[in-house]
């Protein structure tokens, strides 16, 4: 080829690629303001460390405005997402689980030993567990995995636990990157804005946005995660919370109304305090208990039979059936 | 909700409440010993005044002593009397 033929080539390929942005961006939402994220340009570099990941999404600086709330938050197990209930570290233990019942067993898993786990091994788990774990490199599944080790065998390794504490569902997960489910209807979130119930400025430096999320107070903002069943797009489908699915295919159709915040943020008095099976309050919303017993002796002709017969009766209150996750 | 995610992707048997429903559980408590005497079974009882402990636990890894899992959800006593000789 010659040069005035590469130049041409050149010239050409430049061209297309021009006309192509202007035509996705032409085909944009005009008011979301965050047009070069959407055909990719900006995308922000995959967190490479466990302290990258959570300081992109640190809780802490909203704390300054919301103390209230951050303090609410700061009691839930959102807050404490991978390693679990405080001084349990249950879900870092179940971690621990997967990987070696699950995962090191599947012939075609590609786990042979803990260090072979990557970031699409753990998004069985961290789809909804930290969701977040997507913007980050194989390198942050394996220091998870190392600290999960290390505190599961070890619990008094607080360093491990610190690490694992650190990683949670935090503020921006709802407020920002999960705030937006139809994404070609209306774009993805905006790095730079919080979203909440109305469009706003918001005094912050990082995000001086307030957006409106259509969804922030509707049951799907949760059942994202509290979800519908097995993850039928993931390479192998796992299956915990089905709370979203038998609320949308159980409760709703029987004629029930409430949606999730309803009931775990506001008629619980619980706020970002959002709780679940292990709080009296939801308990006691959850269900309601009857319970009648009778004494008796029972003649069968010539034998007694002393007896007791209790009828405990269960009504479920709740969206969703019980138990569940 | 089954066992262990990843185990399974499906619900294979679902002991959960349904929302809005209400079930019965129905509990048959003998309150004797039994014994066999000149070729008869003959059934004493424990005791004519006796108290029934009901209690609804949330086990979500199916045991009791499993501290900050388990939650008891609700408990109740009911006093119960079995008149000496019959009722």
């Amino acid at each position: 080829m010659s040069i005035n033929k590469k130049i041409f080539s050149l010239a050409m390929i430049t061209l297309l690629f021009d006309s192509s942005l202007t035509l996705a961006n032409e085909n944009l939402p005009k008011d979301n303001g965050h047009a070069q994220e959407l055909i990719g340009i900006t995308e922000e570099k995959k967190a490479q460390t466990i302290a990258e990941l959570a300081a992109r999404y640190d809780s802490a600086p909203c704390m300054d405005c919301h103390m209230e709330v951050y303090d609410a938050w700061e009691k839930s197990l959102h807050a404490r997402s991978i390693f679990g209930p405080d001084k349990v570290g249950r879900t870092a233990a179940t971690l621990k689980t997967t990987i070696e019942n699950g995962l090191k067993e599947w012939a075609f898993s590609g786990v042979k030993k803990p260090e072979d786990v990557g970031v699409k091994h753990l998004m069985i788990c961290a789809k909804c567990h930290l969701p977040q774990l997507q913007e980050a490199e194989d390198s942050v599944a394996q220091e998870i995995v190392k600290n999960v080790y290390a505190f599961v065998d070890d619990p008094d390794n607080l360093e491990a636990k610190k690490a694992l504490q650190s990683l949670n569902i935090g503020c921006m997960v709802c407020h920002n990157r999960n705030a937006i489910v139809h994404k070609w209807t209306d774009g993805t979130p905006q790095k730079d804005a919080v979203y909440g119930t109305k469009d706003d400025v918001h005094m912050d430096d990082k995000h001086p946005f307030l957006k409106q999320s259509k969804i922030m107070k509707e049951s799907i903002q949760c059942g994202q995660c509290h979800g519908l069943g097995p993850n039928f797009e993931l390479e192998n489908p796992t299956q915990c919370a089905t709370l979203y699915g038998s609320h949308l295919f159980a409760y709703i159709p029987e004629g029930g109304q409430a949606t999730c915040q309803e009931c775990h943020m506001e008629k619980s008095k619980l706020g970002h305090n959002i709780q679940s099976y292990r709080s009296p309050e939801m308990a006691k919303m959850a269900l309601d208990v009857d319970v009648e017993a009778k004494a008796f002796q029972w003649r069968d002709v010539s034998t007694m039979t002393p007896a007791a017969q209790v009828t405990v009766a269960l009504t479920n209150k709740a969206g969703h059936a019980i138990p569940d996750g | 909700m089954g066992r262990g995610p990843y185990e399974k992707s499906g619900l294979l048997r679902d002991t959960s409440i349904p929302p809005h429903k209400t079930i019965k559980e129905e509990f048959s408590i003998p309150v004797y010993t039994e014994k066999q005497k000149d070729g008869k079974t003959v059934r004493d009882i424990i005791a004519n005044d006796f108290t029934i402990d009901v209690e609804l636990w949330y086990l979500p890894y199916g045991r009791k002593d499993d501290s900050g899992n388990a939650q008891k959800w609700f408990t109740t006593s009911k006093a119960m009397r079995i008149e000496e000789g019959g009722k």
